[in-house]
């Protein structure tokens, strides 16, 4: 069998952690309190991080911590104690793009070191660099092709981490400050606007406009390389990381669920693997923008763009998520996260599960009462099931596959 | 104080050293983001001019580099270091990891943009050879003071050009012409919003975008305790950059304020965020 390689997702909150980890990640990257590049996001409390890590540990997985602002100088205080913070919480790795904050780390903790995306390392010689300083793993930046990562790893002795699936940055990591020039918000200490996703004018060189059928935009579509994921097991890659620390749970589960099932089943039989298209409708059904290859294959021309700007679909295939399963009466407690009906046909999914389809003949509220549609968010319900199902399984609409 | 700046042309060069301390160039193939991209031939060209006028000399290699440029950028690190130059300014720390293996003499300056942002990164560098930092533009004039007081490394202060703010390997200006079937030929285009019009170039490295205004910060200089003060010609008109390096090498605090409405009546001209912090947390998180 061939040597797994880790599938890192992305978590915002302790539920998120939880249902990444369930679904078959083998470990999460999270944002703590401070010193993160999603400012915006919920982010973890030091409670939140070591209930999190407690979590994982049980299930013999990792938890990664992003620490990869760019300094400034009135945030130099803090680090120390929030750092030797992340390491009494059981954190296994941060990831840094700061070698300042990279040097504290190893003079006062034992933290791994993973370097961020955000240091755009490109070549053999930075990587070099970066494992001479004791980081023991590089987040490669997106715009490394196979041929790129495949000589850094010939010559370097050192995990690589590599971008699988989510969104692309259209600038290098780092050399873009549009959000602080439109917005005033700080892209490089978590505060990114997406500017790339606005719409302009171009003109030309005597300020003509340039009209086509849709303005221009920075804005690419989103990075997914489900095709190519035994070129990468087979490169040796050591970690697939899945981007979207904002995302879903049901987003979380279904990517993290069907990047498992390639990996393991390419790495399981590598001789009989081949690709399921029914996968990469799955992946597009709970997407909100295109996805496609990009730099992995040299790819980064105009197929490459997206021009619908900040128009994306709001997904509400996901329905309700089991919180219980009483075996002997074969129903099932699910609260709800969106709108369902009697007579709607389902699929339940999870990661113990075989998916299967289901028609809602019967729903009974909180107090017992029959009732026809679920229309409250996170309304908890009762169903029955006959298929055992598991806590943390989910209900989506039927049609995923012929959207 | 010195006086650097990136000239777009050795006629400029000549034209204005005798009100500069030295200039910054870019080499072809190997920089991004300058007013020109000069050849090998041109920066020898530059090096003598300057060393025989005792002024000093850096050449930027700040594009991300790849694998593929590794061979051409060791081949030039040699060749810089066995010449009388006073610096090379970095992006890519392939950079930093060559002078060390290779033992070369020559400085060199920190200048990850964006990045360069406190002093405790700048000590970090400069362990690792960096003896100068460029300043990032998108910090206050009183992060500036208190990186001056406890940097190691000499700091450069970009006070007056149009500034960076974007730079993507892809080609976005070709890939929205060629989505569109949209033919141009220009060497610059413009993209606008709300009103202002921002350059971008779509170079054979990729797209870069620059400020819509001038930075000017001629009346903060006078009083600012800073080893070098950068004037980036790009885009500026000759006639205009040459004024303004003559009242940047003669302001004081007498002087400032006329010379800061010459240059504003000249341009269209801004502080850039000198005064004005960025913000990264827009809602608190419990």
């Amino acid at each position: 069998m061939i040597k797994k390689p880790e599938l890192l997702a992305p978590a915002g909150d302790l539920e998120r952690l939880k249902i990444a980890l369930l679904y078959g990640a083998d470990a999460v990257y999270i944002g703590g309190p401070a010193f993160g590049l999603r400012a915006n996001a919920i982010n973890f409390t030091l409670d939140d991080i070591k209930e999190g890590c407690e979590f994982a540990h049980k299930l013999n997985k990792r938890v990664h911590v992003t620490v990869n602002i760019v300094l400034h100088n009135k945030e130099i205080d803090g680090l120390i104690k929030y750092l030797k913070d992340l390491e009494e919480a059981g954190v296994d790795a941060v990831i840094i793009s700061d070698p300042a904050i990279m040097k504290i780390a190893k003079e006062n903790t034992n933290l791994e070191i993973h370097i961020s995306t955000q240091a755009s390392t490109l070549n053999t010689e930075a990587v070099k660099f970066w494992k001479k300083f004791g980081a023991s793993r590089v987040v490669l930046g997106r715009e490394t092709s196979k041929d790129d990562i495949k000589e850094i790893m010939d010559n370097v002795d050192i995990e690589i981490e590599a971008f699988i699936h989510g969104a692309m940055c259209s600038s290098y990591s780092g050399r873009c400050v549009l959000s602080n020039f439109f917005t005033g918000r700080d892209a490089n200490r978590g505060g990114c606007a997406q500017i790339c996703r606005w719409d302009f004018d171009l003109l030309d060189e005597n300020k003509n406009h340039l009209k086509g059928e849709k303005e221009f935009t920075f804005c690419t579509k989103d990075l997914s390389e489900l095709k190519y994921i035994p070129d990468m097991i087979d490169l040796g890659i050591s970690s697939f990381k899945i981007e979207g620390r904002m995302r879903s749970i049901y987003y979380i589960a279904t990517v993290v669920g069907i990047y498992r099932k390639v990996i393991d089943e390419y790495c399981n039989d590598k001789e009989n693997y081949t690709y399921n298209s029914d996968y990469e409708k799955i992946l597009r059904a709970v997407a909100n923008r295109d996805s496609i290859s990009q730099f992995f294959l040299g790819n980064y021309g105009k197929e490459c763009q997206y021009y619908n700007g900040r128009v994306e679909v709001s997904n509400q295939d996901f329905l309700g998520i089991v919180l219980a399963y009483d075996e002997n009466t074969k129903v099932a407690t699910i609260e709800q996260r969106n709108y369902f009906k009697l007579g709607d046909e389902v699929e339940f999914f999870g990661p113990n599960l075989e998916t299967f389809t289901y028609k809602v003949e019967e729903i009974i509220d909180e107090d017992g009462n029959n009732i026809d549609i679920v229309r409250h968010p996170k309304q908890v319900v009762k169903m029955r099931v006959d298929t055992k199902l598991y806590p943390n399984d989910m209900m989506r609409i039927k049609n995923v596959l012929t959207k | 104080m010195k006086l650097l700046i990136m000239p777009n042309s050795i006629k400029q060069v000549n034209e204005l050293l005798e009100n500069i301390d030295g200039i910054i160039v870019g080499l072809d193939k190997l920089c991004i983001n300058m007013p020109y991209n000069f050849s090998l031939d041109e920066i020898n060209e530059l090096i003598t001019i300057c060393n025989e006028n005792d002024k000093e000399i850096f050449i930027s290699l700040n594009k991300n580099m790849f694998n593929k440029d590794l061979d051409y950028l060791k081949e030039i690190l040699l060749t810089l270091d066995s010449k009388n130059i006073t610096g090379i300014f970095y992006y890519d720390i392939a950079i930093v990891n060559m002078k060390e293996e290779l033992n070369l003499k020559v400085d060199l300056v920190w200048n990850q943009e964006h990045l360069t942002t406190n002093y405790l990164t700048s000590n970090f560098w400069n362990e690792h050879g960096a003896a100068y930092t460029a300043l990032s533009s998108e910090i206050t004039l009183d992060e500036v003071k208190e990186i001056k007081k406890n940097a190691k490394a000499k700091l450069m202060f970009t006070a007056f050009g149009y500034l960076p703010m974007f730079v993507s390997r892809r080609h976005l200006v070709k890939n929205y012409l060629d989505t569109f079937n949209l033919k141009d030929n220009s060497k610059i285009n413009y993209i606008t919003k709300e009103d202002k019009v921002y350059q971008i170039i779509d170079t054979v490295d990729g797209t870069i975008a620059y400020s819509d205004k001038v930075l000017n910060a001629i009346s903060e200089v006078s009083s600012l305790d800073i080893d070098y003060i950068i004037l980036n010609s790009f885009s500026i008109p000759n006639d205009i950059f040459k004024d303004v390096t003559h009242m940047f090498k003669n302001v004081n605090s007498a002087n400032k304020e006329e010379y800061k409405e010459k240059i504003d009546s000249m341009l269209d001209t801004y502080l850039g965020f000198l005064y004005k912090e960025t913000i990264y947390k827009v809602k608190k998180n419990d």
